[in-house]
């Protein structure tokens, strides 16, 4: 198999317009943010695929599968392309990547059952911005959201900032379709809830591309009420301090839509005119009129009940100012390569990582204290800190951020900054029982720890795969450890 | 070709501490880093060799031993040799004491042509050059912005400057001080992942004053002519804030704000 | 007896080689003599304020050749041993400085701002140091006369006497061939640069419709627009002229940020701005925490008062 021969293959099934060997796009898609930086600066040393594809409905991109599947071409499946773990990024010579832009129509928004129905490469803002109109919200608001589009959003398990509310993705995919390697497409019905037997909505939901090709989506949607949105900020003593307030606000069974405290490193990030050089603790209380006034008064007692560590309240429009500045735009994710090129830096990265209440505080300062004693460039650190962002009732995330100055070439960087710092993060958070991915996904360079991750169950991981493909030919590399492929890990 | 580069590592300007007593700089454990406009040079230098293998890069540096790291890493570079000019007398020497030191080296070593940056970050001076061709008896020339590859190799060197108000092409024969400056965007090479602990100890010498043998009369703070008697630290107070409407009378007041800074 | 300065004269800098006379007077008060001293000089007649001038003719001699200037000025200091060498920071002054330091084994003090005149007669010059954070004091202990660069500007000439010097004859005596040439000289175009301007005028989303106007109010006040990306993005600027974290960094002293809400990233890209004054409808916003004077209002509004204001000042002076 060469790669004239898989074009000649994918002319027989698409019209020449659906098929991109455009040199330019095909770099593009050789590697997503995880390798920014070697992205932006023209270096990246992985194979490029050898065409994009944009089909145009499920029959289509299960002509495709069946194709690549025969063949042994990797498939890599693409949506809003913002993804930052690697799992757009190719491993393999020959390889396609299937691109959902022309699935991109909103099937159907049925405002009396809650739910609507959207195509794989739909934007979530388009779908968002529908929904507004009439008074409705998807409550999924990442800060890719201008971006991403939903079959991106399901296949990572992605979560919003709203998440303490509305809850991530997973709590919001009523029914999807979605096409597996051997070409056959299932559908799974959009119903309440059932008990027929285990919920195979999660085969597809977080799969990364690595089992089947997601088409469409049925989300359940909701009423917005933004007049009654209530702000709420503090500047607290310590991130602990922030931690503690937010687990009596859920544990007390409230939900604020945006529950958050940052360490002063990362406040800084965010709130450089009044965070005083102190953590940062803020709340959104979002609903009808009265649940709002009710979580307001949680909020209250819950800070009144910490107050030793509460430093002082901050004016709640500030608050309310910041969250409407939050999101990434495709302008922002094309300035940052434009930096990347011309300034030598650019906005540095993170790592998600979650666990239970007790823990989670303790990863944060192992973490740190390893970092800056541990690692070798650590004098390069301008910034490292985190936040916690998502809450449960049973425990939290923690978003590590870091940046440094560049001190080598954009070939290296990902292995002596980048990917170092993730290793100490995910090793201290796994040693401590917390789950080393919240919601970015594994992608291609956590897959070293997939195993350790699941531990005993990783053998019903392994088994889908083996399942559902067996040629391996779905985006490989992401979720699973490939001995082949380490090469391009270290 | 054998090229010397003279470099400079600049206290991280943004960390430095002064010892206010001796008046003299503590360049000990504060973090340091190679002065942009050398990085440049040696950028030239190694870019150079890479085009033009049998060219033979020298780095030449004095200063305390904390900078041994890194000038191993500037061999990590793919620098050929380093060597650094440190003793204890040495220290406090100014500009002046400071060229004497480093032409009493090179009076001795092999070269072609030296280059320098056209400014240290630290200081600003852009003395030592000029003190240095003094000393050497070179032509020397500042604020180069590009150099001509194959003119340096024909020992006539083309070189474009940047002077205010032109930009001037000189030719110049070697040997003589080339000092570059910034806007060069010559690139300093960073070290290679792989190459990050290679061990370059058999290409870096240290000097002190038993070999180099400069009058001790000369060196240090007493063999310098020019002494800081005193420092006088800029304090930065905290700012005042005044918040007011776009009228007449905020226009006074900016107005005011605008003269009092002698913006007008 | 009277003092005897050196000052090196560049025809070009005219002006502002005058100006350092206000260093030798910060140095010896009106005790002392100037001396300039000039080479292939197109006008003579021009060159005012020195009691004496030293003019060389000698087409040998050119204006970049170092070795033999420093030979010139060193053969002077032989001849009227000068209690004090003052040179300009120009490009040729920054390299010529410290050659003729050497030449004559004395100190050298480059970029002085400040003169302190010790009764004991000692004199003490100041210099920034560390990017400005530091002030230094320094003498020269050594044998020779006391040598400085200054930068243009710095110093003002405050008496501007048109005295006319009485011209002294010099000539190099011995030259020698540096082999050194000057190929091409060409001007540099006056495209400027806002990384290079001392006040900037910036404007951001709340003076989208207006950004035009901002010119106005930059040249008024000598400095140079500026944009936020919100302004880039809707094609009214270039991006040279974008400050943030993907765009310039910039260090002006006066930053006039005008409708800007001081996200980080474009914070990102003041560096040790010394004044900023925010104009925002929103006080609230983050850039307005970093300003010395926050004004409450209509960004274009502003301008238009402001930059009248400035005009009518400056026709009425
Ligand atoms: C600035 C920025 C902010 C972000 N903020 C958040 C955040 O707040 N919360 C969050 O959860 N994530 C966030 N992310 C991560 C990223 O936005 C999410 O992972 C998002 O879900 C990816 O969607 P996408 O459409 O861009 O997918 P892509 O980047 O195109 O793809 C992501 C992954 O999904 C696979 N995939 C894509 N489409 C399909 C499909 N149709 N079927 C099967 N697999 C598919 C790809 O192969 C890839 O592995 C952020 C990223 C950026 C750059
Ligand atoms: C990776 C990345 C890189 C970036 N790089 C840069 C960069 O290099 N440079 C940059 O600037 N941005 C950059 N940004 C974008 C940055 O985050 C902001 O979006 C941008 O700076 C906003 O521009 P603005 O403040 O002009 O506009 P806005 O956010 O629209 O703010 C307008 C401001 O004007 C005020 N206002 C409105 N009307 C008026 C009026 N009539 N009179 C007075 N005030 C008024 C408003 O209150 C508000 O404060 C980057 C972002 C990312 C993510």
């Amino acid at each position: 198999m060469t790669k004239e021969i898989v074009l000649e293959g994918l002319k027989k099934l698409l019209t020449n317009e659906q098929i991109n060997v455009d040199a330019d796009d095909l770099y593009d898609a050789t590697a997503d943010r995880y390798k920014k930086y070697a992205k932006a600066k023209k270096v990246l040393d992985n194979p490029s695929p050898c065409a994009i594809v944009y089909p145009k409905n499920s029959s289509e991109v299960s002509d495709l599968l069946m194709f690549c599947n025969q063949n042994q071409v990797n498939v890599i499946p693409r949506s809003g392309k913002t993804a930052t773990e690697g799992g757009l990024e190719n491993w393999k010579e020959l390889a396609v990547v299937i691109d959902g832009k022309n699935l991109n129509e909103i099937v159907n928004i049925d405002t009396y059952n809650m739910q609507a129905t959207i195509q794989a490469g739909v934007a979530l803002q388009d779908l968002e911005d529908e929904l507004r109109k009439v008074g409705y919200t998807t409550g999924h608001s990442p800060q890719s959201k201008p971006v991403a589009q939903y079959g991106g959003l399901v296949a990572t398990r992605s979560i919003g900032q709203l998440s303490t509310l509305y809850g991530g993705i997973e709590d919001m995919v009523v029914g999807l379709e979605c096409v597996f390697p051997n070409g056959h497409i299932s559908r799974i019905k959009n119903v309440p809830r059932r008990a027929g037997g285990p919920d195979i909505r999660h085969i597809a939901i977080g799969n990364e591309g690595t089992l089947c090709y997601i088409t469409e989506v049925t989300i359940k949607i909701f009423k917005h009420f933004p007049e009654n949105n209530k702000f709420y900020g503090y500047l607290i003593k310590d991130i602990d301090t922030g931690i503690k307030v937010l687990r009596e606000v859920f544990t007390n069974s409230y939900r604020p839509s945006v529950a958050r405290a940052y360490s002063e490193e990362d406040a800084r990030q965010h709130f450089y005119h009044f965070h005083k050089d102190k953590c940062v603790l803020i709340f959104m209380a979002e609903g009808p009129q009265a649940i709002v006034e009710a979580t307001g008064a949680g909020i209250e007692e819950a800070v009144e009940k910490f107050q030793e560590g509460i430093i002082e309240q901050v004016d709640s429009s500030l608050i309310e100012d910041w969250f409407n500045h939050l999101n990434w735009s495709q302008q922002d994710i094309d300035d940052e390569v434009e930096e990347m090129i011309n300034n030598d830096s650019h906005s540095g990265y993170t790592t998600e990582i979650s666990a239970d209440w007790a823990t989670v505080s303790q990863i944060y300062d192992n973490v740190i204290k390893r970092i800056r004693s541990e690692f070798r460039f650590a004098d390069d650190l301008t910034m490292l800190g985190g936040h916690s962002s998502h809450s449960y009732l049973n425990g939290t995330n923690m978003y590590f951020v870091y940046q440094y100055t560049i001190n080598c070439e954009p070939e290296d960087e990902f292995r002596m900054y980048h990917h170092p710092l993730q290793t100490i993060i995910v090793e201290e958070t796994l040693k401590l029982g917390g789950s080393m991915c919240h919601h970015h996904g594994i992608g291609k360079y956590r897959n070293q720890w997939t195993r350790q991750e699941h531990g005993s169950a990783y053998y019903m991981l392994e088994t889908l795969k083996e399942a559902f493909d067996p040629k391996g030919i779905m985006s490989y590399g992401n979720i699973y450890y490939q001995e082949d492929a380490a090469k391009y890990q270290q | 070709m054998k090229i010397i580069c003279l470099v400079k590592f600049t206290p991280d300007v943004d960390q430095f501490q002064y010892d206010y007593e001796k008046n003299i700089l503590i360049r000990e454990n504060v973090k340091l880093v190679i002065n942009p406009d050398d990085a440049c040079a040696l950028g030239f230098a190694l870019g150079l060799k890479k085009k033009t293998p049998e060219v033979v890069i020298e780095a030449v540096t004095m200063g305390p031993l904390n900078v041994t790291a890194m000038m191993a890493d500037i061999l990590r570079r793919k620098v050929d040799l380093a060597t650094i000019l440190s003793d204890r007398q040495y220290v406090g020497s100014d500009t002046y004491a400071t060229s004497r030191i480093i032409g009493k080296y090179l009076e001795t070593a092999d070269y072609d042509v030296i280059l320098t940056g056209s400014h240290s970050r630290d200081g600003d001076t852009a003395q030592i050059p000029g003190q240095l061709a003094e000393y050497l008896k070179l032509n020397q020339i500042s604020q180069i912005r590009k150099i001509d590859q194959p003119s340096m190799l024909n020992k006539r060197a083309l070189v474009e400057v940047d002077s205010e108000k032109y930009l001037e092409t000189y030719e110049i024969p070697l040997p003589a001080i080339l000092s570059v400056g910034r806007e060069s965007n010559y690139r300093l090479p960073f070290v290679r992942y792989d190459d990050l602990d290679l061990d370059v100890s058999d290409r870096l010498r240290i000097i002190d004053n038993d070999s180099l043998a400069v009058d001790s009369k000369k060196i240090g703070l007493k063999g310098s002519p020019t002494k800081v008697i005193k420092s006088y630290p800029i304090d930065y107070q905290k700012k005042e804030q005044v918040i007011v409407k776009n009228d007449d009378q905020g226009i006074d007041m900016v107005m005011a704000f605008l003269e009092k800074e002698g913006y007008l | 007896m009277k003092k005897k300065c050196l000052f090196f004269y560049e025809e070009d800098q005219g002006n502002y080689v005058k100006d350092l006379l206000e260093v030798a007077r910060q140095m010896y008060g009106e005790n002392f003599e100037s001396y300039a001293l000039v080479i292939n000089p197109l006008d003579v007649n021009v060159i005012s304020g020195f009691d004496y001038l030293l003019a060389v003719k000698d087409q040998r001699l050119k204006d970049y050749d170092l070795i033999n200037i420093t030979s010139l000025m060193a053969e002077c200091q032989q001849v009227y041993q000068f209690d004090a060498v003052i040179v300009l920071a120009t490009q040729l002054g920054r390299m010529l400085s410290p050659r003729l330091a050497m030449r004559l084994h004395v100190g050298l003090v480059a970029d002085i701002t400040a003169i302190k005149s010790h009764p004991d007669g000692t004199i003490e010059m100041i210099r920034p140091a560390f990017e400005g954070k530091l002030l230094a004091g320094i003498i020269n202990d050594g044998d020779g006369p006391t040598m400085m660069s200054v930068r243009p500007g710095v110093f003002l000439d405050q008496q501007s006497t048109a005295k006319i010097p009485e011209v002294l004859a010099c000539q190099l005596q011995t030259i020698e061939d540096t082999g050194m040439r000057r190929i091409s000289q060409i001007r540099k175009p006056d495209s400027r640069d806002i990384r290079e301007s001392r006040v900037l005028v910036a404007g951001g989303g709340g003076v989208l419709k207006d950004f035009d106007q901002l010119d106005q109010l930059a040249q008024a006040l000598g400095g140079m627009t500026a944009a936020s990306r919100r302004i880039v993005d809707s094609n009214k600027a270039d991006r040279t002229i974008q400050v943030g974290q993907s765009g310039k960094t910039v260090h002006p002293e006066l930053y006039i940020a005008l409708g800007i809400y001081g996200a980080l990233q474009h914070v990102a890209g003041l560096n040790k701005v010394k004044h900023l004054i925010a104009v925002n409808t929103n006080i609230k916003a983050p850039i307005c925490s970093l300003a010395d004077i926050v004004v409450e209002g209509d960004a274009a509004e502003f301008v238009r008062k402001l930059t009248t204001r400035i005009n009518e000042n400056k026709q009425a002076e």
